[in-house]
């Protein structure tokens, strides 16, 4: 079954350059709906101010020269879709799901956003300014949410570092929108990935569509990342109390962090258990820890997220999972088969869904991988004992990034808790 | 009727004999209003009772909405006086541009498009 599955996704993946280099990868494994999502690299790493990239992604699907902000819903709504945009730190990514059969519509809803969208001032206050503040408040209300912001400000400073959400601080005019969208909206800036759909069609619907686009080799420059570390501590009341503990890298992820990330979650594969990780043992009632991995095209974030309704009991369970973590450098034998396992698990069980599938295809179509999921799965395989513990003594050994948010005088430092 | 009122001008405007003919007129009658020798624009004058105006008027940029306010506020200085302003203070007639207009038209337009989707009767083919 998995080898079936696992060849369905090699065989349809598709990646396909059209003549101006608009990169097309599609999968049809015969749902009934389908999805399309155009992939465009104005994240928030390349904004030239902070906000934009935020501001941006709520201008999706407001007027363009085709059709009104009113028309678009409307007409959406009567062909029975979803639209949806969504913003991560290196791509803007515009979605819209729909039956079969009515691609030329949403993907011409879609591709005029990028090519004519009109960026009206009164929409710009009316529309998209209270949704971005509401937004910037509730990620800042958020502790986890908030935490992770931080902490990538911490990790990368410039580039990965830039907030996803706009700050209240931060003037967003709208000059520098339409700046950063016409640099942005470039041919060689934009993917589109689908599934449900097959890439023949899809690729013809594109070049229809995309036709009018900017041909601009304007590529987005972001400086290459670096990791720097650090720490940081913020006064909040309301939410559970929260510290991060992050460790990253520059370069390609590391396959042993998935490892890692397995063998440390709590989360067990039998409900109702406590599971094998040497975290869940050991922490407190009433408190969390997630493991947080977070990749991306030149460095990756890795982290465990504490959270509990008491600063001692996130003290507590901060230090056994440092614990844990420095412990686990030592992982082998039918221990680490497990982890590894496991990871293989999550890695193929995410293609299950549309969200992973978009997941891993955007990981792999501006860089024209054909890596498939054998590949990923291969890759996991490989990572033996030594190579494992050598991956877990380079992360833990560079400068960590530890985040505290909630009563800051009771939440511990970060060589309290035994980095 | 809309809130702009009626209007030949698109109908002078198509013909280029009555457009040549009635041009010269248009301009001496916008002369005689008087409504420049108030310091004034045209669509100073617009009649802003109503929704739909203001929704327009919530279109103009900040520094529109405060020339505006400043040019009301000089003419009614003007009509206390019950004299009008010096010569050099008239508004230029190049400068007497329908700056409302345009966002009048545009909001028209979107509350007709909103009707039209609001009563359309659909047919899946």
């Amino acid at each position: 079954m998995l080898a079936r599955r696992a060849s369905a996704f090699a065989r349809s993946f598709a990646t396909v350059v059209d003549n101006a280099g608009v990169k097309v990868a599609a999968i049809d494994n015969g749902q009934p709906t389908t999805a399309v999502t155009f992939l465009v690299k104005a994240g928030s790493r390349y904004e030239p101010k902070p906000g934009v990239a935020h501001t941006l992604k709520n201008f999706a699907f407001k007027s363009t020269a085709k059709r009104s902000a009113l028309g678009t819903v409307r007409e959406s709504e009567l062909y029975g879709g979803i639209l949806s945009a969504s913003l991560s730190r290196e791509y803007l990514a515009l979605t819209s799901e729909f039956l079969r059969g009515d691609e030329s519509f949403f993907v011409d809803v879609m591709s005029s956003f990028l090519t004519s969208s009109k960026f009206q001032r009164h929409e710009f206050q009316e529309y998209v300014l209270p949704v971005v503040e509401a937004e910037s408040t509730a990620a800042s209300r958020n502790p986890a949410t908030h935490a992770l912001e931080l902490a990538h400000s911490l990790a990368f400073r410039s580039g990965l570092g830039s907030s996803l959400f706009a700050s209240p601080h931060s003037h967003v005019s709208l000059d520098d929108v339409k700046e950063f969208a016409a640099r942005a909206f470039s041919k060689g800036n934009i993917a589109i990935l689908g599934t449900g759909i097959d890439s023949a069609a899809l690729t013809q619907l594109v070049e229809r569509t995309l036709a009018g686009a900017s041909v601009g080799n304007v590529a987005a420059e972001s400086k290459p990342s670096t990791y720097f570390g650090g720490e940081t501590r913020v006064e909040s009341h309301g939410g559970p109390e929260t510290v991060f503990i992050g460790f990253g890298a520059a370069g390609p992820v590391d396959p042993a962090l998935a490892i890692l990330s397995a063998h440390l979650s709590p989360q067990p594969s039998v409900k109702w258990s406590q599971g094998l990780s040497p975290i869940s043992a050991a922490i407190p009632q009433g408190t969390s820890v997630q493991p947080i991995i977070m990749p991306y095209s030149d460095a990756t974030l890795f982290g465990l997220l504490v959270q509990g309704s008491t600063a001692e009991g996130v003290k507590e369970a901060a230090k056994v999972a440092t614990k844990a973590l420095k412990e686990s450098a030592g992982l082998k034998g039918d221990a680490l088969k497990t982890a590894v396992a496991k990871a293989k698990f999550a890695a193929a069980s995410s293609l299950d869904g549309r969200d992973g599938i978009l997941g891993a295809l955007s990981t792999k179509v501006f860089v024209n991988s054909d890596a498939s999921i054998e590949a990923t799965l291969a890759s996991i395989d490989k990572v033996d004992a030594t190579a494992f513990s050598k991956s877990v003594a380079a992360i833990t050994k560079a400068k960590p990034t530890f985040v505290a948010i909630g009563s800051v005088q009771a939440l511990p430092f970060a060589d309290e808790v035994g980095l | 009727m809309n809130v702009l009122g009626p209007s030949l001008a698109p109908y002078i405007r198509s013909s280029r004999m009555l457009k040549k003919y009635v041009t010269p007129i248009a301009h001496w009658y916008a002369d005689l209003m008087g409504y420049r020798k108030m310091g004034l624009k045209y669509d100073d004058l617009q009649v802003e009772e109503s929704s739909q105006v203001q929704r327009a008027l919530g279109r103009l940029t900040p520094r529109e909405s405060y020339d505006r306010s400043y040019r009301f506020k000089v003419a009614s200085d003007c009509d206390l006086h019950h004299k009008p302003l010096p010569k050099e203070q008239w508004s230029k007639p190049e400068d007497d541009k329908r700056y409302l207009q345009p966002h009048i038209l545009n909001v028209l337009k979107e509350e007709e498009e909103r009707l039209t989707w609001d009563t359309m009767t659909v047919q899946r083919k």
